[in-house]
């Protein structure tokens, strides 16, 4: 018998790095503009596309994946908005990757589309090591999560585009400091915008929406 | 959790490659992983360990080696992370300390080049 060592060197990474790549190149030639939202299971981050989609679906041609483990819940609330909606289940894992999302676009006329957004399983530790092939990496916290959330998850704030502190109606509420997550996440991230939200104030609101238009005109 | 899919691209991998150099038995498995990936070794190993019950990769030993990532800041400071590679691998503790090392000369955080690799580097089988 003889013992044989063999050079594997195999990324396992790199699988979805390269289908993520190749995401985006489709979404390039389609002109489309692709947001990958991540954020937390009750963060707020259906109800933020939400009230993109009305406020752009006039102007623009949108689409959704809606990812989750069991997506078809969000999907029917985008699709009551009248958008394209696909549903990605992920079954049992914690996060959309590169070759779901790709599966999931087969099923949408890119060439129709404008605007993509891609709601992201909720959490904040999975997302990070996936990239979909999307434009912008937006990540949704909320105080109700607590405010040491941010320093708990260094990464996804440090490899975001943009951050939204969201529900911040009810920081007292929940004791919590929208002003120090703000400040956690400068430190993690110096130059990623920050928006602070709640669906009760719709000058707040209408900030999201003016940073998704920043990227569209 | 994903160790559980990313134990099976491994999986299948360590046995595709056991059988195009026709081994009888895979005796050790040597992964690289980088520590900014959210990748928990443990439950990685114990995913690997019980997907390759009954496979000729049955009791494989695994060897890990973590790999740092690299600190470049714009000021042109750039060296190895100063986290010894050895350092306790509990996942949230390191990142944190990843996440906000700063340049020695100007301050600013430090841009944190690779880490993010899970790679399977070589198996050790009997033909
Ligand atoms: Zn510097």
């Amino acid at each position: 018998m003889l013992m044989h060592v063999v050079n594997v060197n195999k990324d396992v990474m790199k699988a979805n790095n390269e289908l993520a790549h190749s995401n985006k190149k489709l979404l390039i030639k389609n002109r489309v503009f692709a947001m990958n939202i991540m954020g937390a299971i009750g963060s707020g981050k259906t109800t933020l596309i939400e009230e993109a989609i009305n406020a752009l679906k006039d102007r623009y041609r949108i689409a959704v994946i809606a990812g989750d483990v069991v997506a078809q819940m969000d999907a029917s609330r985008f699709e009551k908005l009248g958008v394209k909606t696909v549903a990605a289940n992920t079954g049992r894992e914690c996060h959309l990757d590169a070759k779901l999302v790709e599966r999931s676009m087969e099923n949408i006329d890119l060439e129709d589309i404008d605007i993509l957004f891609i709601e992201n399983v909720g959490n904040l530790i999975c997302p990070v090591d996936y990239k979909l092939g999307e434009n912008v990496r937006v990540v949704v916290v909320s105080v109700s999560e607590g405010d040491d959330t941010v320093l708990k998850h260094p990464m996804i704030f440090r490899t975001s585009d943009l951050a939204i502190v969201n529900k911040v109606d009810i920081s007292e509420a929940v004791s919590a400091d929208p002003s120090k997550m703000k400040a956690d996440i400068e430190k993690l991230n110096p130059s990623i915008p920050i928006l602070l939200t709640s669906g009760n104030d719709r000058i707040s609101i209408d900030r999201w929406i003016e940073y998704i238009e920043s990227y569209l005109e | 959790m994903h160790e559980y899919s990313l134990a099976c691209e491994i999986f299948e991998t360590v046995i595709a490659t056991a059988d195009q150099n026709k081994a009888s038995a895979v005796n050790s498995i040597t992964l690289e992983i980088g520590r900014l990936t959210h990748v928990n070794p443990d439950q990685l190993l114990f995913c690997l360990d019980v997907l390759s019950g009954d496979s000729i990769a049955e009791g494989a030993k695994v060897n890990v080696n973590f790999v740092s990532p690299c600190g470049e800041c714009e000021c042109g400071y750039k060296r190895d992370s100063g986290v010894p590679d050895n350092a306790c691998c509990d996942d949230q503790q390191s990142l944190y300390e990843y996440a906000l090392m700063t340049c020695p000369v100007c301050g600013k955080l430090l841009q944190l080049v690779g880490g993010n690799e899970l790679i399977i580097q070589t198996i050790d089988i009997d033909i």
